[in-house]
């Protein structure tokens, strides 16, 4: 037992020595398992991060109501009427000033984008105290808050990183107004950074809005109950609304994305396949080359196993230093890379890429499977080889 | 003996590896296909645009509204022909999921700007005169089995109906095709003034304009007369070529296209790099025998032309199969997708570019072989053997 893994060791040994020998064909080997980690990777990352973006600003705490039928925000009409009934509802949590909800309103704006310098939608939403205190996440970074009844706004953190024009002091204008932007802040990096936050009675009235919101949030009584919320919206007539959690929300509006996640998988398992054609042919080339090599040490009395372990080890180096190789540049090239697409609101949603170190584990998991199998048939027919034929070839 | 015959022979001498390597180009060419038809599929409305249309939108954003006087001053202005204004109605067919692209539309002016649609008399005057009348593209019927005469209840996931609820109901009067196949008909059409009778809230808004102007020329002239008209209103206007507005929506959608593009190329490239090298070097093996070849009288230009075409058979064979391939997948997901990406198709400029791909990978790893067959010297290439 002893001699044969002394064996499996001198055989790989040797065979990573001689790999300089064959540097092109190792290269391709290389090559061809880091494409396939860095296409992984890149499309893991995307799906990730937007996944944090969208999952973090979810709490099972909130409630958020719309018009039923409304599928975003931005589709809801509510009214004032209709917020003071939904205060009154069981199972909303109060403390000292009252029922905590807050009636929200936003419109969209355009920024122009740093990226390309083109315009992109913006959602200006305006709430109240009430509303700055329920997300308990959320902390001015820079400046100070707004002063509500004042045409001032604060920024989230993700609007200042993607677009121009929104840093502290700066003045912008929607239209016939003029903002200030008094504040920077950001909510851990959830989708609310993709915001611009102001008083809601201002954009009312800047935007014709009357005493109408979109959506109301408030915050539950017991973690997750909507029971008490729904049994009032069904008794009272006036109340079309529909609720749903926030997490329940922010899910659903995930969604998009997730297709391109799926996609992302899709493209890089063909793709996959393609460069384990391209390792597998080099590993037979590579074995091919050697098989005078291998037949003389089976003719000095290694066993047919060990020549085999040594080829497959061979090729799992190699695909695991492709694999390496594919994750370092992934992590260079998508790590903290900021991007923003359209979101379910029809606003946009700035995140970025995230290379976790469960990622890089699935990057070298992936990498020497392609290792085992593009090593395993040649290293298979390597050790079959009878040692004659093995020579007759080699000349 | 033909040179073909030995060049076939040359090929599937070991077929393992032929075909190793025609499966990484085929894999290769495959994603290429597909992914360069997407690509076009989601820029398919920047191209198809038309050149002398122009948009006028609320200048703070697209979504919010402009007043419906607006129109007549539009209309008033120098080298303007057409104009046209339009609502988004945010329409779903029965549940919110199956949504339906639907606007109000001011239908006499509407069939003057957008000219690409295509309808028979009877079902346009039918159209004009029923003020429930909707007008339905021929893909938008496909999905949902429509027929001219069915009455449908489209709701809104943004207004609601004076007698309550959100669903209107239409009567489909007509169904259109677009003048050329890639023209986007999965549209539903319906009179802004049923809409404006049954809202509740509203008022006398539209959302946006379009407008044809005599030549586009002067496209640039028009808008800036048309904002300069609104400067300083109320509701403050931006006019851009359709072109343009397109092309601004897409990059909305973002970098993220771009990033997924990018890391596809760069993978094709590499797969083509991979290949490339094993393709050399089966050659490069081959030096003793080239060199045998040369002493029985071959010449070195066919010789160099032997590699050369064994090279670019290899890459052909699975490159178009590849491309075969992904026209087959294209095909097949087309009807599926024709919700999302209407599009979809791999035509021939995408074929074009696949062919010139293959082009270069045959040539570039025959090129560097072949050379070396050209200028090898017998006596060092069978010195070389031993």
């Amino acid at each position: 037992m002893g001699s044969l893994i002394a064996q499996i060791v001198s055989v790989t040994l040797m065979n990573l020595g001689s790999l300089r020998r064959r540097l092109w064909m190792s290269l391709a080997m290389v090559f061809a398992s880091a494409v396939v980690v860095v296409i992984l990777l890149a499309f893991l990352a995307m799906a990730k991060g937007f996944e944090a973006t969208m999952s973090g600003a979810g709490s099972s705490q909130i409630a958020i109501l719309m018009r039923e039928g409304s599928a975003s925000e931005i589709n809801s009409v509510i009214l004032q009427d209709q917020v003071n009934l939904i205060a009154e509802s069981a199972g909303v949590a109060r403390d000292t000033n009252g029922p905590l909800v807050s009636p929200e309103l936003y419109v969209i704006v355009d920024g122009l984008k740093k990226s390309t310098g083109t315009e992109a939608n913006i959602p200006l939403r305006g709430l109240n105290e009430t509303g700055m205190a329920m997300r308990n996440n959320m902390r001015m970074v820079e400046g100070r808050m707004f002063t509500p009844g004042t045409n001032e706004m604060i920024v989230g953190e993700g609007v200042l990183r993607e677009f121009n024009g929104f840093e502290i002091g700066k003045e912008v204008r929607f239209g016939k107004n003029l903002w200030t932007v008094v504040g920077v802040f950001s909510t851990g990096g959830n989708i609310f950074e993709s915001e611009l936050w102001a008083d809601i009675k201002i954009i009312q009235s800047h935007y014709n809005r009357g005493n109408s919101y979109q959506s109301i949030r408030l915050q539950l009584e017991n973690d997750g109950d909507l029971k008490p919320i729904q049994e009032t919206i069904k008794r009272e007539p006036r109340l079309n609304l529909e609720a749903q959690t926030e997490q329940e929300y922010f899910a659903s509006q995930g969604k998009q994305l997730q297709y391109i996640a799926t996609f992302g998988w899709i493209i890089s398992s063909v793709m996959a396949l393609g460069a384990l054609a391209g390792a597998l042919n080099t590993m037979y080339t590579s074995v091919a080359d050697r098989a005078r090599e291998i037949a003389t040490l089976r003719a000095l009395g290694f066993s047919n196993f060990s020549a085999f372990c040594g080829t497959i080890a061979e090729a799992m180096v190699l695909a695991l230093a492709g694999g390496l190789l594919g994750s370092l540049a992934a992590y260079l090239f998508f790590d903290g890379l900021n991007t923003s697409t359209l979101g379910g609101s029809f606003t946009q949603v700035v995140f970025s890429f995230e290379m976790s170190p469960d990622l890089f584990v699935q990057g070298a998991v992936l990498a020497l499977v392609i290792g085992f199998i593009s090593g395993f048939f040649p290293a298979w027919r390597a050790a079959r080889m009878p040692v004659v034929v093995a020579f007759r070839h080699a000349t | 003996m033909s040179d073909f015959y030995l060049v076939f022979k040359n090929m599937t001498r070991k077929p393992l590896r032929l075909f190793l390597t025609c499966f990484a180009i085929f894999i290769a060419f495959l994603i290429f296909g597909a992914v360069t038809s997407l690509k076009s599929a989601l820029n398919s409305s920047v191209e198809l645009s038309a050149d002398n249309r122009l948009v006028v939108f609320n200048r703070i954003n697209f979504t919010q509204s402009l007043p419906i006087a607006y129109v007549q001053k539009v209309a008033a202005v120098e080298g303007v022909k057409h104009v046209t204004h339009l609502n988004w109605f945010g329409g779903y067919f029965q549940e919110p999921s199956r949504q339906v692209v639907s606007m109000a539309v001011d239908p006499e002016s509407y069939l003057k700007v957008y000219e690409e649609i295509v309808i028979p008399e009877e079902q346009k005057q039918a159209w004009f005169n029923n003020r429930q009348g909707a007008l339905v593209g021929e893909k938008l019927a496909q999905i949902y089995g429509w027929k001219v005469g069915d009455r449908i209840p489209l709701s809104s996931n943004i207004f609601s109906h004076k007698e309550g609820g959100y669903t209107w109901e239409f009567v489909i009067s007509g169904i259109f095709k677009g003048d050329t196949e890639q023209y986007d008909t999965r549209q539903l059409l319906f009179h802004y003034k049923y809409f404006m009778e049954t809202q509740t809230f509203g008022g006398d808004w539209i959302g946006w304009m379009a407008l044809t102007t005599d030549d586009p020329a002067i496209n640039e002239n028009v808008a800036k007369t048309i904002d300069d008209n609104f400067a300083n209103s109320q509701s403050e206007t931006d006019t851009s070529t359709e072109k343009a507005f397109n092309k601004a929506f897409i990059e909305q959608i973002g970098n993220i296209g771009l990033i997924i593009f990018s890391v596809v190329f760069t993978a094709f490239f590499t797969i083509l790099v991979v290949v490339g090298n094993t393709m050399a070097l089966a050659i490069r093996e081959r030096t003793g025998e080239i060199a045998v070849l040369k002493t029985l009288g071959f010449s070195s230009t066919r010789i160099f032309r032997m590699v050369l075409s064994e090279s670019l058979l290899i890459a052909f064979v699975g490159g178009l199969s590849g491309l075969a391939a992904a026209w087959l997948l294209v095909e097949g997901v087309k009807t599926f997708l024709a919700r999302f990406l209407p599009n979809l198709i791999l035509d021939g400029d995408i074929a074009l570019q696949a062919i010139l791909f293959m082009l270069l990978l045959g040539l570039i790893t025959g090129l560097m072989p072949a050379f070396q067959a050209l200028r090898l010297n017998i006596v060092t290439a069978f010195n070389r053997q031993q």
